[in-house]
């Protein structure tokens, strides 16, 4: 890279540090919320932690007391709320029809794990062995971890009805009337695997237990979690709880949060991905969506949602500049762009509705298909005789681009 | 339809362009791309325009569907305002820096780089490796 272009960055980064540092003031951590973070509890079973923070991520030591011989398992979550959908489109296996019906909550919380004794290290593993098609219902009964899973069991969750007819207008469908506590438990539970993806985001196996009742375990918080305050919450048994204890994970600059996305990151991470894919796409004469989507979902635990909703504005100004440099010397047809671009216009009315109704894995197996598809056509494009026509085309292109640009300055002079 | 530029005339098939850029259009805006290299393919080899005629209109349709598309995420709650901070500058800075290094480098080399990735990137998404 040239000297020029590198005082372009940099001029550019100061302007992204300005931006950030404001926003960055704007959502400090409530200081209030800090309370000790050891408490007496009330209850049969105490629990403690060694220290009231981590920065981006940590060890946490929890320590406490249960009745002797019982199983201590611990439930965390954040106090931070992250968006989780799934639709069900599954065969019932009682009445042999699919639902087609999406469920969707808002109150999901952005980190959330239980904490299993050590001894169920061989039911977690089996677990892990199922991949993709893991259960977390089931995985939680076969850890005995069902008795702690309290949190996501009470959020809200709305429930549509979607129909052919509501999805081609792109429409949610219809919503459903609320769900009872057991239903919602057991959908709630669905949408824990959607979000999480993985059994290891959401369980493990390392609560110790002396014979006494005296329990230790290690907590680690990864890093790129959600700021905020961190609840732990100890269990024993039905209905023997400890009183909650809380810790805050600090993130500071560069590291951001993004709401929607549920992750904390460096906001170089993608500033310079973006950078780099932008003049790679450039180049190659393809917009860089096709390259960023993927390499952002395989990078970071963002939702395929929020990256491709994201994504696409970015490049509204590139394309809106584009039109306007071409239209400034008549290279449009305005009759045909817009003809083809009302049907487009319907196309992505449809297709963000669907994004929604697929999993991550199924994002990312489609678009593995389409990349290939594109590699075939820029592999053609790469071929000799392709690249004899092209050149006759581009003279062609080059030619009447001169006459357009003579004749719009012609016109000005 | 007929479609006039630059003195002369094209006959388009309106039926294969609309029903190819509805469904790019979907696809598109469900995986949130621009699909710029399968709309200028659709209109030089399914439509027969010449590539004069294709670059800017085919950019024009494009453009409906990427703001239709944003519009519909928003709505659904999938846009991260902190996150489209981050990649927008980016994008506009990488667009300005791409013309400055474009002279230097050979497109068909660039086309053959872009080839090797897609292909990898590909094969990792479908879980190949």
């Amino acid at each position: 890279m040239s000297q020029r272009n590198f005082s372009y960055c940099a001029a550019a980064l100061l302007a992204v540090f300005m931006v950030f540092a404001v926003s960055n003031g704007q959502s400090k951590p409530k200081s209030a919320t800090e309370k000790p973070s050891a408490r007496k509890a009330s209850s049969r079973i105490t629990v403690q932690i060694d220290k009231s923070s981590v920065k981006n991520g940590g060890t946490i030591i929890v320590t406490g007391k249960a009745p002797r011989g019982k199983a201590v398992y611990l439930e965390v979550y954040s106090e931070k709320k992250v968006r989780a959908s799934r639709f069900d489109a599954d065969v019932d296996k009682k009445t042999g029809k699919r639902p087609y019906l999406l469920y969707m909550t808002h109150e999901m919380p952005a980190y959330y794990k239980i904490f299993a004794p050590k001894d169920r290290k061989e039911a977690l593993d089996k677990i892990r062995k199922e991949g993709k098609s893991w259960s977390y219902s089931k995985a939680l009964e076969d850890m005995g971890a069902d008795i702690a899973y309290a949190v996501p069991a009470k959020i809200t969750i709305d429930k549509y009805q979607a129909t052919l007819l509501g999805s081609i207008i792109g429409s949610r469908g219809k919503l459903q009337p609320g769900m009872d506590a057991k239903e919602n438990t057991k959908r709630s539970m669905q949408l824990v695997k959607a979000r999480f993806r993985s059994a290891d985001k959401v369980l493990s196996a390392d609560v110790e237990t002396a014979p006494d009742g005296v329990y230790k375990a290690e907590i680690k918080i990864r890093r790129g979690l959600a700021p905020g305050i961190y609840t732990i919450t100890a269990v024993a048994g039905k209905g023997m709880k400890s009183a909650p204890v809380t810790f805050e994970n600090k993130i500071s600059f560069p590291l951001l949060y993004l709401t929607n996305g549920g992750t904390s990151l460096n906001l170089f991470g993608p500033f310079f991905l973006t950078l780099v894919i932008a003049i790679f796409g450039v180049l190659m004469g393809a917009g860089g969506g096709f390259i960023m989507n993927p390499l952002l979902v395989l990078f970071w635990p963002l939702p395929h949602t929020v990256v491709a909703g994201t994504v696409m504005p970015t490049v509204l100004f590139s394309q809106g500049s584009g039109i306007y440099n071409y239209s400034k010397i008549k290279f449009i047809s305005w009759k045909l762009g817009i003809a083809i671009g009302l049907a487009m216009v319907a196309g992505g009315f449809i297709g963000p509705k669907l994004t929604e109704m697929i999993t991550l894995d199924q994002f990312k197996f489609v678009f593995g298909w389409i990349l290939l598809v594109l590699a075939g056509l820029m592999f053609w494009q790469t071929t000799p005789g392709y690249l004899e026509k092209n050149k006759k085309e581009q003279a062609i292109l080059t030619e009447f681009k001169k006459q357009a640009e003579a004749a719009a300055r012609a016109k000005k002079g | 339809m007929i479609v006039t530029f630059w003195g002369h005339e094209f006959k388009v098939n309106l039926v294969v362009g609309c029903i190819g850029g509805f469904l790019i259009a979907i696809v598109s805006s469900m995986f949130g791309f621009g699909g710029g290299p399968f709309m200028v393919p659709l209109m030089t080899i399914a439509l027969g325009l010449p590539m004069y005629v294709v670059v800017g209109s085919s950019l024009l349709a494009i453009f409906f569907n990427t703001l239709m598309g944003t519009m519909r995420h928003y709505q659904f709650g999938n846009f991260d305002p902190l996150f489209f901070l981050i990649m927008f500058p980016a994008a506009i800075l990488g667009g300005y820096i791409a013309p400055k290094i474009a002279k230097r480098v050979s497109p068909l080399t660039v086309k053959r780089i872009a080839v090797a990735g897609l292909v990898i990137l590909a094969l990792n998404l479908l879980g190949v490796y």
